[in-house]
């Protein structure tokens, strides 16, 4: 049973388990690998967690907790935004343990999941955009966006408020339940699950001062184009549609 | 051991120099337009502005696109753009194969960006193989010593320290350090906008913050204190001298560093040393602070951060500096590029991730990939540079036959040409602009007048006098006249209700005469509205009050706001009526004669022995009488030994009685010593008939009115009317030193219809008419209405034509806000003049308008002769126009006064128009959207910035692109050459200007016909032909 956890512990990250998924997705290439890993990757441990059988043990809670705030810490001074997105998705799927010591829905778990994943896609999407024009998607060194390709711009800030769990937005659906369901049997997880929340909105923040705001770059680039503007704010739509839709459910 | 007196003053000295290269910066109540590279003026301007640039890490010049589109609207002379490149190719050496002046010419006016990259590490031959699509040729690498010497040319030798550790450690000590600068400075300079003062500021900037530093600055002091064994010195150049030797800075060095530190906030930098150096600034005077503080609490704040930083195993001096980059130069190269602005994007994580670890054989890898990685991007992008110029001229074959000799001729003069391309750009504009003004100058005389003009009007050289002078001359029988705003009278003015003095001329001169406006209305009780809005005020600025009362009365500042916002014009004008008008006031403009001043001295000095009688007897007024004051007074003043009036009305013994007297001495000041120093400020008061004539007469004569005087005369000055504006002396008179110009209107006119003035005018050949009448007026240039001012004064037979007058400059005021108004907003071209006029007046009450008109945005041109020269032309509201007739100078004395005053002040504002255009940021202020006002004397960009010092991107932007054209000021003397050059060689600092190239100046001989322009270090003579509508074109002249 201590093996099977352990092995979930690589796809709902605990640390040091943690670091393969980092290494895995800093090597993949593409943007289709890459959006395919971190979609299916905490799915994977879902699926081995339900096999194991759940309420999972509340030990492991604290450990993931410990793991979700460690990487929010690390998230607040990294400045390359793949990294950035890997050490957010540990910190972000590590939760999943949380409730899945208190709860055995393993459907909404995987909801919680999912709602951290889509956000990290887009936002993989709009990081390889970066990289393409300015040669890496790095806080600081390709700073005021904002002037510089308005478009773009405009859906990184939106996607990384998708990604801190902004309201509307389906994860913060997911905090709220995460913590409302922890809150009668461990209070104190819920304050830890709080100041997760709080280090992933602040990392969000200044990555977003770091990349959004400045002067414009000497030179001009290309921005987006209308067409796929218009797809990548649809598909923010939608997700927050499909987010209010189900947090009835959620909650 | 403590300095020297000698090492302290050597300190003094040098901090003093450091400060000379950074301007001024006066307070904004009273906004002076500066040079913001005045103190750089010794030095030619292009060789100025590479200075000031790098000084201030700005741009000099627009960027080449905005001179693009400059030329694509024909505001630049291409054929003198063409002869500079042509002369400029001359002094270098073409690649073989090349036309090197059609390719800088398609690189001027075909590309958008830097041709000529900074290239670090991929040579000439590189960029050859990139363009052939070739490998690059192998070549060694660089040894430790050829790095480490790469390394500290990167850091230039007066570098502060920590920028240094900034720049290779990726820290934010220099943020850090200029927030707590700027933190200490807005406490102690404040003049009264904080609630709570910052204690003990009396003792000075550097005492008075030392004492309320945090923990972190203590501690430091404690340490230096132990490791010198002895107590740190308490002054500032002690405290520098001890933090230089900590830091290990060089002593050869000191100069270069004071000159950074000054730099780097260089707007509270220059807000400092304009205090310090000015007298009788009650701030200064009581909370004294020099440039030596700012720099002692810079160095003591940088020691106190590098050494919290401590942990982090950064270097804290600069010879651990030095140590870290001999004996790690691949890691500290490696760290000069992540933290610097060259970093190759795609290393951007790997290197990271090597400094973080400090592995050496991971750093050297990493560094060489690096090398690698930027020689192959460095040779692409160049080479695609040069592709794309090759493109654009049409000679790709060209390029491709160049060898790499060739391509490091040919980078070497792009470099050199972008280097100096803005000059070029900026001559080719100037040579435009002079065209253009050129074609509008006519040297045909006036006809001449049956009858004398229904009105002369002066009007201020401001560039907005031009528009109004235009339409007052169409709509009538107007003569206008231009003067600077001080109406050449430099005025000390005390308003009524105000306590303190206003100083109405530029900054160059010191007025010695104090004018006094005074009124003969009783005193009024306050207003219930004023009282009403004072206890507001104090509402507002307590600091718990706002935590209790928001909800009470809250929602009373939600109906001003609505008000001010949705109906500014009917809300400011339901409040000027219910506030106390001003009552009619009288200027006290005639000095006393010494029985006079006598006479007021006494009275004071009796009204205050009265009150102190009142007051220390509690004796009621029936009971003193005019005999014990003057007892009192004669014994004060040791002209008497007591008082028996008041011993025997008090029964007082006379150790009482020469107590009481001694006290009236000690005080309340009733002593010889200070009686003489009332006298002596009683003197100031007014002027004296002779200066009063001298004064019309060098008016008069200096825009060469000496004859055929209207019936009315108006001396109108200027000033603006804006809402919620920290900018909005800023709009008013420059000459009347940021103030509004009507008090020295008021005064000129008050000497003018004096008639012992006009009978001593007589004598000097100016004859006034005796029905002429001087009358005050002020133009207000945010609406363009002209208010008359005086009018009670006015002789009854004028009264007659007071509507003539009121009609013709009314009608003038609404064609000239027609005429100006659409490039304020859109939409206003379809306004008629009424229309127009009323969206101007709105424009000056709306609280929430952050342009409410473009004040002297666009200046370009000063004009110094008669009116005849431009009055065929319009201007658009871009010259100072002053008038003057040289045949009435013989002496030169007028074109000096002229040069030396209106000229300076002129080229202060354009040079200030010109740096905040072409480098807003950090010449300008930036956007007054995000400004707030700092310690009431300027305003600072958020909560917390360096002083924002130039003009605001809404005077000079226009939807973020130049609405200001950056020209240097283009000046035109109408005169004989040789008069004229002698008038400009015989004032030092104009002809400084001129040779330097921050004034163009050309000179119109009239009587020759021909321009005489300085360029290039020499007068270019051309003959002069008349293009204005409604003149003859002339002959030619032969030069």
């Amino acid at each position: 049973m201590l093996i099977g956890y352990l092995i979930a512990g690589f796809f709902l990250p605990l640390f040091p388990m943690s670091m393969v998924f980092n290494v895995v997705l800093r090597r993949l290439p593409g943007i289709a690998a890459r959006s395919l890993v971190l979609l299916l990757w905490p799915q994977l441990g879902l699926v081995l967690l339900a096999t194991l059988g759940t309420p999972v043990p509340s030990w492991l809670g604290a450990w993931a907790l410990a793991t979700a705030i460690l990487y929010g810490i690390r998230a607040l001074s990294l400045r390359d935004l793949s990294t950035w997105i890997g050490f957010i998705a540990v910190a972000a799927w590590s939760l999943v343990w949380v409730p899945a010591a208190v709860t055995d829905q393993t459907g909404l778990l995987h909801l919680h999941a999912l709602s951290f994943s889509i956000p990290l896609i887009l936002l993989t999407v709009l990081g390889f955009g970066l990289k393409e024009r300015f040669g890496a998607a790095y806080a600081g060194l390709s700073s005021g966006l904002a002037r510089t390709v308005p478009r773009l711009s405009s859906l990184l800030v939106i996607t990384v408020l998708a990604t801190i769990a902004t309201p509307l937005f389906p994860n913060f659906f997911t905090m709220l339940a995460t913590i409302t369901l922890v809150t009668p049997a461990a209070p104190s997880m819920a304050i830890a699950v709080a100041v997760v929340w709080l280090l992933l909105t602040w990392a969000g923040a200044r990555l977003l001062q770091d990349l959004v705001i400045g002067p414009p770059f000497p030179d001009p680039k290309p921005d987006l184009d209308r067409k796929t503007t218009w797809m990548h704010g649809s598909g923010l739509a939608v997700f927050i549609v499909i987010g209010l839709t189900l947090s009835g459910s959620l909650l | 051991m403590s300095p020297s007196i000698g090492e302290k003053l050597s300190i003094r000295a040098m901090i003093y120099v450091a400060g000379e290269q950074v301007p001024f910066f006066w307070p904004m109540r009273s906004f002076i337009h500066h040079n913001p590279l005045h103190g750089l003026e010794h030095l030619p301007f292009a060789d100025a502005v590479e200075k000031g640039t790098h000084l201030f890490h700005a741009s000099g010049y627009l960027p080449r696109t905005a001179y693009q589109g400059y030329l694509a609207q024909g505001k630049i002379d291409k054929d003198a753009l063409d002869a500079s490149v042509r002369k400029f190719c001359t002094t270098r050496q073409s690649p073989p194969g090349l036309d090197l002046p059609r390719w800088l010419m398609t690189a001027l006016c075909k590309t958008g960006r830097t041709l000529a990259i900074q290239s670090s590490v991929a040579d000439p031959a590189d960029v050859r193989a990139a363009l052939a699509d070739a490998d690059l040729p192998d070549r060694t690498e660089l040894t430790a010593a050829q790095l480490s010497i790469k390394i500290r040319a990167r850091l230039p030798r007066d570098m502060p320290l920590y920028e240094i550790v900034d720049a290779l450690y990726g820290t934010s000590i220099g943020l850090e350090l200029d927030e707590r600068v700027i933190q200490a400075c807005l406490d102690f300079f404040d003049e009264g906008q904080s609630v709570w003062d910052m204690p003990e500021r009396q003792r000075g900037f550097f005492a008075a913050w030392k004492d309320l530093a945090g923990r972190d600055v203590k501690s430091t002091l404690k340490q230096l204190a132990r490791a010198r064994s002895s107590t740190m010195d308490a002054d500032a150049e002690g405290a520098i001298v001890q933090i230089l030797q900590v830091l290990g800075v060089p002593m050869e060095e000191w100069s270069g560093y004071f000159r950074r530190e000054v730099a780097r906030l260089h707007g509270w930098a220059g807000f400092i040393r304009w205090r310090s150096s000015t007298k009788n600034y009650y701030w200064a005077q009581r909370y004294p602070g020099d440039l030596v503080d700012l720099v002692a609490v810079r160095m003591l704040l940088t020691l106190t951060l590098l050494r919290k930083r401590r942990h982090r195993r950064l270097p804290t001096t600069f010879d651990e500096i030095e140590q870290a980059i001999t004996s790690k130069p691949q890691e500290m190269y490696l760290r000069s590029e992540f933290y610097g602005p060259n970093l190759v994007p795609a290393l951007a994580h790997p290197v990271e991730d090597a400094l973080l670890r400090r592995n050496a054989d991971l750093l050297a890898r990493v560094f060489v990939d690096y090398r690698a990685h930027k020689r192959r991007q460095e040779a692409s992008v160049q080479a695609q540079r040069l592709t794309d110029l090759a493109t654009a001229c049409q000679d790709s074959a060209g390029l491709r036959q160049l060898s790499a000799e060739g391509i490091a001729d040919l980078l070497q003069a792009l470099r050199a040409f972008e280097k100096h391309e803005g000059m070029l750009w900026l001559q080719a504009m100037e040579a435009k602009s002079t065209q253009d003004l050129v074609k509008g100058i006519s040297l045909a005389p006036p006809p001449p007048r049956e009858k004398r003009p229904f009105v002369q009007a002066l009007f201020c050289i401001d560039t907005r006098s031009e528009r109004i002078r235009r339409h007052l001359e169409g709509v009538g029988d107007y003569q206008t006249y231009g003067i600077a705003g001080f109406f050449g009278v430099p005025v000390s003015f005390m308003e009524l209700g105000k306590g303190s003095e206003n100083l109405l001329c530029p900054v160059l001169l010191t007025p010695k005469n104090l004018v006094l406006e005074m009124t003969a209305a009783a005193p009024q009780d306050q207003a219930a509205l004023s009282a009403v809005e004072k206890a507001m005020h104090e509402l507002k600025e307590s600091v718990l009050t706002p935590f209790v009362t928001v909800e009470a009365i809250g929602l009373l500042f939600g109906f001003d706001m609505v008000g001010k916002t949705l109906a500014p014009t009917a809300y400011n004008r339901l409040r000027q009526r219910l506030h106390e008008h001003k009552p009619a006031t009288h200027l006290l403009l005639d000095k006393f004669s010494r029985e006079q001043a006598d006479s007021i001295v006494r009275a004071v000095q009796r009204a205050v022995i009265v009150k102190a009688v009142e007051q220390e007897f509690r004796l009621e007024p029936e009971h003193i009488t005019d005999d014990m004051i003057r007892e009192l007074r004669e014994s004060a003043l040791g002209h008497a030994t007591g008082s028996p009036g008041l011993v025997a009305m008090l029964g007082l013994d006379g150790e009482h009685e020469q107590a009481f007297i001694e006290r009236l001495r000690t005080d309340y000041r009733i002593e010889p010593s200070f009686a003489k120093f009332q006298l002596e400020r009683l003197g100031r008061i007014g002027f004296s008939l002779d200066e009063q004539t001298r004064f019309v007469v060098q008016a008069l004569r200096s825009i060469g009115l000496v004859h055929n005087f209207s019936r009315f005369v108006l001396l109108v000055g200027h000033g603006s009317a804006s809402e919620n504006n920290p900018y909005e002396s800023a709009l008013d008179c420059g000459a009347c030193g940021g103030n509004h110009g009507l008090a020295s209107a008021r005064v000129l006119a008050r000497m003018a219809n004096k008639p012992e003035v006009r009978r001593r005018l007589r004598a000097r050949d100016i004859d006034i008419a005796d029905d002429a009448w001087f009358v005050p007026a002020l133009h207000n240039t945010t609406t363009d209405e002209i208010h008359l001012y005086d009018l009670d004064a006015l002789p009854a037979q004028h009264l007659i034509y007071l509507d003539r007058l009121r009609n013709g400059v009314t009608a003038a005021a609404r064609l000239c806000a027609q005429e100006r108004l659409p490039s304020l907003q859109t939409g206003a071209a379809e306004l008629d003049a009424a229309q127009a006029a009323r969206s101007a007046r709105r424009n000056s009450m709306d609280w929430s308008q952050v342009r409410p008109e473009w004040g002297l945005s666009r200046n370009a041109f000063f004009v110094i002769g008669r009116r005849s020269l431009t009055e065929a032309t319009g201007l658009d509201g871009r010259a100072f126009l002053h008038s003057y007739d040289y045949r009435l100078d013989p002496k030169l004395r007028l074109l000096e006064n002229i040069l030396s005053g209106p000229l300076v002040v002129a080229q202060w504002i354009n040079m200030e128009h010109y740096f905040s255009t072409v480098d807003n940021e950090r010449f300008g202020s930036g956007s007054k959207a995000y400004h707030n006002v700092a310690g009431r004397f300027g305003v600072m960009t958020g909560n917390l910035s360096d002083l924002r010092t130039g003009l605001p991107a809404q005077t000079v932007l226009d939807n973020g692109l130049p609405y200001h054209e950056p020209v240097r000021l283009i000046t035109v003397i109408e005169a004989p050459f040789e008069h004229a050059l002698k008038a400009v060689e015989s004032v030092v600092s104009v002809k400084r200007l001129v040779r330097n190239g921050w004034v163009r100046l050309l000179i119109i001989d009239p009587e020759t016909a021909t321009r005489h322009y300085y360029d290039e270090g020499e007068w270019q003579l051309s003959p002069h032909h008349d293009h204005a509508p409604g003149t003859k074109p002339e002959e030619p002249v032969t030069t």
